[in-house]
Protein backbone atom coordinates (compact mmCIF):
# COMPACT_ATOMS: atom_id res chain seq x y z
CA UNK A 1 0.00 0.00 0.00
CA UNK A 2 1.56 3.47 -1.46
CA UNK A 3 1.10 6.70 0.09
CA UNK A 4 0.72 9.72 -1.20
CA UNK A 5 3.97 11.16 -0.53
CA UNK A 6 5.47 8.29 -2.19
CA UNK A 7 3.41 9.20 -5.48
CA UNK A 8 4.74 12.93 -5.11
CA UNK A 9 8.61 11.60 -5.28
CA UNK A 10 7.50 9.24 -7.99
CA UNK A 11 6.14 12.60 -9.90
CA UNK A 12 9.31 14.55 -9.27
CA UNK A 13 12.17 11.95 -9.79
CA UNK A 14 10.41 11.15 -13.08
CA UNK A 15 12.36 14.30 -15.47
CA UNK A 16 10.79 15.14 -18.76
CA UNK A 17 12.05 16.07 -21.61
CA UNK A 18 10.88 19.00 -23.34
CA UNK A 19 11.20 18.53 -26.62
CA UNK A 20 11.63 21.96 -28.36
CA UNK A 21 14.25 24.80 -28.13
CA UNK A 22 13.10 28.40 -26.93
CA UNK A 23 14.67 29.20 -30.55
CA UNK A 24 12.70 27.05 -32.26
CA UNK A 25 9.61 27.66 -30.28
CA UNK A 26 9.89 31.89 -31.10
CA UNK A 27 10.66 31.00 -34.68
CA UNK A 28 7.25 28.83 -34.86
CA UNK A 29 5.32 31.07 -32.76
CA UNK A 30 6.70 33.99 -35.78
CA UNK A 31 5.96 31.57 -39.02
CA UNK A 32 2.48 30.89 -37.98
CA UNK A 33 0.57 33.23 -39.99
CA UNK A 34 3.54 33.77 -42.16
CA UNK A 35 3.55 30.79 -43.90
CA UNK A 36 0.36 31.17 -45.41
CA UNK A 37 1.14 35.21 -46.47
CA UNK A 38 4.22 33.57 -48.46
CA UNK A 39 2.42 30.99 -50.04
CA UNK A 40 -0.21 33.56 -51.15
CA UNK A 41 2.64 36.07 -52.39
CA UNK A 42 4.61 32.96 -54.42
CA UNK A 43 0.99 32.12 -55.95
CA UNK A 44 0.98 36.08 -57.65
CA UNK A 45 4.33 36.15 -58.08
CA UNK A 46 3.86 33.22 -60.70
CA UNK A 47 0.74 34.46 -62.13
CA UNK A 48 3.33 38.23 -62.65
CA UNK A 49 5.93 36.09 -64.34
CA UNK A 50 3.50 34.48 -66.64
CA UNK A 51 1.95 38.14 -67.40
CA UNK A 52 4.85 39.61 -68.18
CA UNK A 53 5.44 36.48 -70.49
CA UNK A 54 2.98 36.26 -72.80
CA UNK A 55 3.07 40.27 -72.59
CA UNK A 56 6.36 39.97 -74.03
CA UNK A 57 5.21 37.28 -76.99
CA UNK A 58 3.22 40.46 -78.31
CA UNK A 59 6.95 42.59 -78.38
CA UNK A 60 9.18 40.65 -79.42
CA UNK A 61 7.42 38.52 -82.37
CA UNK A 62 5.57 39.48 -85.23
CA UNK A 63 2.57 37.93 -85.93
CA UNK A 64 0.53 37.76 -88.75
CA UNK A 65 -2.90 37.11 -87.89
CA UNK A 66 -5.09 39.25 -85.57
CA UNK A 67 -6.33 36.16 -83.85
CA UNK A 68 -3.41 35.36 -82.55
CA UNK A 69 -3.11 38.86 -80.96
CA UNK A 70 -6.36 38.15 -79.78
CA UNK A 71 -5.71 35.36 -78.18
CA UNK A 72 -2.51 36.72 -76.48
CA UNK A 73 -4.16 39.53 -75.53
CA UNK A 74 -7.51 37.58 -74.08
CA UNK A 75 -4.73 35.24 -72.55
CA UNK A 76 -3.03 38.40 -70.63
CA UNK A 77 -6.28 39.72 -69.83
CA UNK A 78 -7.50 36.17 -68.11
CA UNK A 79 -4.14 36.19 -66.08
CA UNK A 80 -4.22 40.01 -65.14
CA UNK A 81 -7.61 39.87 -63.79
CA UNK A 82 -7.03 36.72 -61.61
CA UNK A 83 -3.83 38.20 -60.66
CA UNK A 84 -5.75 41.11 -59.25
CA UNK A 85 -8.16 39.27 -57.61
CA UNK A 86 -5.14 36.94 -56.21
CA UNK A 87 -3.98 40.10 -54.91
CA UNK A 88 -7.13 41.49 -53.08
CA UNK A 89 -7.22 38.20 -51.05
CA UNK A 90 -3.77 38.56 -50.25
CA UNK A 91 -4.69 42.09 -48.67
CA UNK A 92 -7.39 40.48 -46.59
CA UNK A 93 -4.82 38.34 -44.32
CA UNK A 94 -1.85 40.77 -44.78
CA UNK A 95 -3.14 43.86 -43.42
CA UNK A 96 -3.95 41.92 -40.54
CA UNK A 97 -2.55 41.08 -37.23
CA UNK A 98 -4.22 38.29 -34.75
CA UNK A 99 -1.69 39.98 -31.86
CA UNK A 100 -3.85 43.28 -32.70
CA UNK A 101 -7.33 42.41 -32.75
CA UNK A 102 -8.03 38.80 -32.64
CA UNK A 103 -11.54 39.18 -33.39
CA UNK A 104 -10.94 41.36 -36.78
CA UNK A 105 -8.57 38.67 -37.72
CA UNK A 106 -10.26 35.69 -37.22
CA UNK A 107 -13.17 37.53 -39.47
CA UNK A 108 -10.96 38.11 -42.37
CA UNK A 109 -9.60 34.53 -42.27
CA UNK A 110 -13.16 33.44 -42.59
CA UNK A 111 -13.57 36.05 -45.71
CA UNK A 112 -10.40 34.94 -47.05
CA UNK A 113 -11.49 30.87 -47.00
CA UNK A 114 -14.51 31.77 -48.69
CA UNK A 115 -13.33 34.01 -51.13
CA UNK A 116 -10.55 31.42 -52.17
CA UNK A 117 -13.42 28.91 -52.09
CA UNK A 118 -14.70 30.89 -54.82
CA UNK A 119 -11.89 31.84 -56.84
CA UNK A 120 -11.39 28.01 -57.52
CA UNK A 121 -14.77 27.43 -58.25
CA UNK A 122 -17.20 29.71 -59.88
CA UNK A 123 -14.26 32.10 -60.97
CA UNK A 124 -11.78 29.23 -61.96
CA UNK A 125 -13.96 28.47 -64.74
CA UNK A 126 -14.50 31.80 -66.43
CA UNK A 127 -10.69 31.71 -66.20
CA UNK A 128 -9.74 28.32 -67.81
CA UNK A 129 -12.93 29.04 -70.38
CA UNK A 130 -11.06 32.53 -71.40
CA UNK A 131 -7.68 30.59 -71.61
CA UNK A 132 -9.01 27.78 -73.58
CA UNK A 133 -10.66 30.58 -76.04
CA UNK A 134 -7.19 32.54 -75.82
CA UNK A 135 -5.32 29.37 -76.73
CA UNK A 136 -7.76 28.88 -79.95
CA UNK A 137 -6.70 31.83 -81.00
CA UNK A 138 -3.10 31.60 -80.32
CA UNK A 139 -2.96 28.46 -82.24
CA UNK A 140 -4.93 29.32 -85.33
CA UNK A 141 -1.86 31.16 -86.72
CA UNK A 142 0.73 29.03 -84.88
CA UNK A 143 -0.15 25.67 -85.80
CA UNK A 144 -1.30 26.52 -89.16
CA UNK A 145 2.61 26.05 -90.51
CA UNK A 146 2.79 22.75 -88.79
CA UNK A 147 2.52 19.31 -90.42
CA UNK A 148 -0.57 17.22 -88.89
CA UNK A 149 0.78 15.27 -86.40
CA UNK A 150 2.60 17.98 -84.45
CA UNK A 151 -0.81 20.03 -84.81
CA UNK A 152 -2.51 16.84 -82.79
CA UNK A 153 0.26 16.41 -80.43
CA UNK A 154 0.08 20.33 -79.54
CA UNK A 155 -3.75 20.14 -79.51
CA UNK A 156 -4.00 17.11 -77.36
CA UNK A 157 -0.99 18.14 -74.99
CA UNK A 158 -2.70 21.67 -74.40
CA UNK A 159 -5.91 19.90 -73.61
CA UNK A 160 -4.86 17.35 -71.76
CA UNK A 161 -2.69 20.05 -69.23
CA UNK A 162 -6.53 21.96 -69.11
CA UNK A 163 -8.25 19.16 -68.11
CA UNK A 164 -5.49 17.86 -65.27
CA UNK A 165 -5.34 21.53 -64.02
CA UNK A 166 -9.43 22.06 -63.85
CA UNK A 167 -9.69 18.58 -61.90
CA UNK A 168 -6.70 16.74 -60.14
CA UNK A 169 -4.55 19.85 -58.96
CA UNK A 170 -7.57 22.27 -58.72
CA UNK A 171 -9.36 19.48 -56.32
CA UNK A 172 -6.11 18.85 -54.23
CA UNK A 173 -5.05 22.61 -53.86
CA UNK A 174 -8.61 23.24 -52.62
CA UNK A 175 -8.45 20.18 -49.95
CA UNK A 176 -5.29 21.08 -48.72
CA UNK A 177 -5.72 24.64 -48.64
CA UNK A 178 -9.21 23.93 -46.87
CA UNK A 179 -7.37 22.31 -44.69
CA UNK A 180 -4.46 24.33 -43.79
CA UNK A 181 -6.80 27.36 -43.52
CA UNK A 182 -9.15 25.18 -41.27
CA UNK A 183 -6.53 24.56 -38.85
CA UNK A 184 -5.77 27.79 -38.87
CA UNK A 185 -9.30 29.06 -37.62
CA UNK A 186 -9.45 25.97 -35.14
CA UNK A 187 -6.26 27.23 -33.68
CA UNK A 188 -6.56 31.28 -33.75
CA UNK A 189 -10.43 30.46 -32.43
CA UNK A 190 -9.70 28.61 -29.55
CA UNK A 191 -6.83 30.93 -28.76
CA UNK A 192 -9.05 34.07 -29.37
CA UNK A 193 -12.13 31.84 -26.77
CA UNK A 194 -9.17 32.08 -23.92
CA UNK A 195 -7.36 36.00 -23.83
CA UNK A 196 -10.20 37.45 -21.89
CA UNK A 197 -9.97 34.92 -18.99
CA UNK A 198 -6.11 34.64 -19.29
CA UNK A 199 -4.49 38.12 -19.86
CA UNK B 1 16.54 40.00 -31.30
CA UNK B 2 14.38 42.50 -29.94
CA UNK B 3 13.14 42.73 -25.74
CA UNK B 4 10.24 41.16 -26.49
CA UNK B 5 12.13 37.65 -27.87
CA UNK B 6 14.60 38.42 -25.39
CA UNK B 7 11.69 38.29 -22.75
CA UNK B 8 9.92 35.27 -24.36
CA UNK B 9 13.25 33.29 -24.82
CA UNK B 10 13.43 33.87 -20.89
CA UNK B 11 9.94 33.13 -20.40
CA UNK B 12 10.10 29.88 -22.35
CA UNK B 13 13.25 28.29 -20.82
CA UNK B 14 12.31 29.09 -17.01
CA UNK B 15 8.52 27.23 -17.15
CA UNK B 16 8.52 25.28 -19.81
CA UNK B 17 9.60 22.20 -18.54
CA UNK B 18 7.11 22.68 -15.84
CA UNK B 19 4.09 23.33 -18.47
CA UNK B 20 5.15 20.21 -20.31
CA UNK B 21 4.85 18.17 -17.12
CA UNK B 22 1.83 19.70 -16.37
CA UNK B 23 0.75 18.65 -19.90
CA UNK B 24 2.47 15.11 -20.10
CA UNK B 25 0.27 14.58 -16.95
CA UNK B 26 -3.08 15.49 -18.55
CA UNK B 27 -2.72 13.56 -21.95
CA UNK B 28 0.17 10.69 -20.69
CA UNK B 29 1.18 10.98 -23.95
CA UNK B 30 4.68 13.21 -24.81
CA UNK B 31 3.73 13.85 -28.45
CA UNK B 32 0.50 15.24 -27.25
CA UNK B 33 1.90 16.70 -24.42
CA UNK B 34 4.64 18.54 -26.48
CA UNK B 35 1.57 19.76 -28.61
CA UNK B 36 0.00 21.36 -26.07
CA UNK B 37 3.23 22.85 -24.49
CA UNK B 38 3.97 24.64 -28.31
CA UNK B 39 -0.08 25.89 -28.10
CA UNK B 40 0.53 27.54 -24.89
CA UNK B 41 3.83 29.13 -25.63
CA UNK B 42 1.98 30.60 -29.16
CA UNK B 43 -0.27 32.01 -27.00
CA UNK B 44 2.16 33.33 -24.46
CA UNK B 45 3.63 35.24 -27.50
CA UNK B 46 0.71 36.43 -29.18
CA UNK B 47 -0.32 37.79 -25.74
CA UNK B 48 2.69 39.17 -24.42
CA UNK B 49 2.13 42.53 -24.51
CA UNK B 50 -1.91 42.00 -22.80
CA UNK B 51 -0.25 40.71 -20.00
CA UNK B 52 -1.41 43.36 -16.87
CA UNK B 53 1.09 41.67 -14.58
CA UNK B 54 -1.76 41.79 -11.62
CA UNK B 55 -0.53 37.63 -11.05
CA UNK B 56 2.66 36.37 -11.57
CA UNK B 57 3.81 35.57 -14.90
CA UNK B 58 3.85 31.91 -14.20
CA UNK B 59 0.78 31.57 -12.68
CA UNK B 60 -0.92 33.76 -15.90
CA UNK B 61 0.94 30.62 -18.56
CA UNK B 62 0.01 27.93 -16.31
CA UNK B 63 -3.91 29.09 -16.86
CA UNK B 64 -3.13 29.57 -20.07
CA UNK B 65 -1.88 25.88 -20.02
CA UNK B 66 -4.94 24.74 -18.03
CA UNK B 67 -7.15 26.52 -20.78
CA UNK B 68 -5.36 25.05 -23.61
CA UNK B 69 -5.94 21.68 -21.83
CA UNK B 70 -9.38 21.70 -21.07
CA UNK B 71 -9.84 22.67 -24.28
CA UNK B 72 -7.71 20.26 -26.04
CA UNK B 73 -9.55 17.20 -25.49
CA UNK B 74 -12.93 18.68 -26.26
CA UNK B 75 -12.61 18.79 -29.78
CA UNK B 76 -13.60 15.63 -31.46
CA UNK B 77 -11.01 15.27 -33.22
CA UNK B 78 -8.86 14.83 -30.01
CA UNK B 79 -11.44 13.23 -27.94
CA UNK B 80 -10.48 9.85 -30.51
CA UNK B 81 -6.96 10.54 -29.75
CA UNK B 82 -7.74 10.47 -25.78
CA UNK B 83 -9.41 7.23 -26.41
CA UNK B 84 -5.59 6.40 -27.51
CA UNK B 85 -4.15 7.40 -24.37
CA UNK B 86 -5.23 4.44 -22.73
CA UNK B 87 -3.17 2.22 -25.29
CA UNK B 88 -0.47 4.72 -25.08
CA UNK B 89 0.46 4.46 -21.55
CA UNK B 90 0.15 0.55 -21.89
CA UNK B 91 2.39 0.55 -24.81
CA UNK B 92 4.96 2.26 -22.45
CA UNK B 93 4.27 0.08 -19.37
CA UNK B 94 5.71 -2.68 -21.49
CA UNK B 95 8.84 -0.47 -23.07
CA UNK B 96 9.56 0.71 -19.49
CA UNK B 97 12.24 -1.13 -16.97
CA UNK B 98 11.12 -2.50 -14.09
CA UNK B 99 11.92 1.18 -12.27
CA UNK B 100 10.20 3.02 -14.73
CA UNK B 101 6.80 0.95 -14.76
CA UNK B 102 5.85 2.89 -11.41
CA UNK B 103 5.72 6.02 -13.21
CA UNK B 104 4.17 4.87 -16.00
CA UNK B 105 1.20 3.57 -13.52
CA UNK B 106 1.21 6.91 -11.91
CA UNK B 107 0.01 8.08 -14.94
CA UNK B 108 -2.34 5.79 -16.01
CA UNK B 109 -3.88 6.66 -12.63
CA UNK B 110 -3.69 10.48 -13.38
CA UNK B 111 -5.81 9.59 -16.80
CA UNK B 112 -8.45 7.84 -14.77
CA UNK B 113 -9.06 10.95 -13.07
CA UNK B 114 -11.75 14.04 -14.04
CA UNK B 115 -10.05 16.35 -16.36
CA UNK B 116 -9.83 19.08 -14.15
CA UNK B 117 -8.83 16.74 -11.34
CA UNK B 118 -6.09 15.89 -13.25
CA UNK B 119 -4.61 19.27 -13.85
CA UNK B 120 -5.36 20.19 -10.06
CA UNK B 121 -3.32 17.09 -8.65
CA UNK B 122 -0.43 18.29 -11.04
CA UNK B 123 0.13 21.34 -9.57
CA UNK B 124 0.04 19.75 -6.26
CA UNK B 125 2.51 17.19 -7.36
CA UNK B 126 4.95 20.01 -9.06
CA UNK B 127 4.46 21.66 -5.25
CA UNK B 128 2.89 24.50 -6.77
CA UNK B 129 1.53 26.83 -3.51
CA UNK B 130 -2.28 26.31 -3.11
CA UNK B 131 -2.93 30.43 -3.39
CA UNK B 132 -1.66 30.10 -6.63
CA UNK B 133 -3.47 26.82 -8.03
CA UNK B 134 -6.85 27.88 -6.76
CA UNK B 135 -6.03 31.36 -8.86
CA UNK B 136 -5.30 28.99 -11.84
CA UNK B 137 -8.04 26.97 -11.51
CA UNK B 138 -10.33 29.66 -10.32
CA UNK B 139 -12.08 27.69 -7.05
CA UNK B 140 -11.30 29.55 -3.71
CA UNK B 141 -8.72 28.37 -1.64
CA UNK B 142 -10.91 26.78 1.06
CA UNK B 143 -12.99 24.56 -1.45
CA UNK B 144 -9.10 23.91 -3.29
CA UNK B 145 -8.15 22.17 -0.02
CA UNK B 146 -11.05 20.16 0.40
CA UNK B 147 -11.03 18.80 -3.40
CA UNK B 148 -7.38 18.32 -3.35
CA UNK B 149 -7.87 16.27 -0.12
CA UNK B 150 -10.31 14.71 -2.05
CA UNK B 151 -8.34 13.61 -5.32
CA UNK B 152 -5.53 12.85 -3.45
CA UNK B 153 -7.29 10.04 -1.87
CA UNK B 154 -8.91 9.08 -5.24
CA UNK B 155 -5.29 8.90 -7.08
CA UNK B 156 -3.71 6.80 -4.39
CA UNK B 157 -6.81 4.80 -4.31
CA UNK B 158 -6.13 4.19 -8.38
CA UNK B 159 -2.39 3.88 -8.26
CA UNK B 160 -2.60 1.33 -5.28
CA UNK B 161 -5.46 -0.49 -7.45
CA UNK B 162 -3.51 -0.66 -10.63
CA UNK B 163 -0.03 -2.15 -8.76
CA UNK B 164 -1.92 -4.49 -7.85
CA UNK B 165 -3.24 -5.59 -10.99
Amino acid sequence: MQEFEHIQSLWQSHTVEVKISSEEMLEQAKKEVGTIRTKSLFNIGGMVISFIAISSLLFYFDFNSWTTSLGIGIIIMAVAIYTILLYREHRLISKNDFTEDPKAFLSKLHEYQLSRFNLYNKLYWFYASAISFGFILYFYEMLGGMNTWTQVVFIAFTIFWMVFCATILRKSFMKREKERIDLLIEKFERISGQLDDTA
Amino acid sequence: MDQKDILFKQIFDTNSKKIFHLCYGYTGDSDAANDLLQETFLKVWQNLDKFRQKSQISTWIYRIAVNTCLTYLRSEKRQAKDELTDNIIETKVEEFSEKNEQVALLYKSISKLEENDRLIITMVLDELPYQEIAEISGISEGNLRVKIHRIKQKLTELYNHHARI
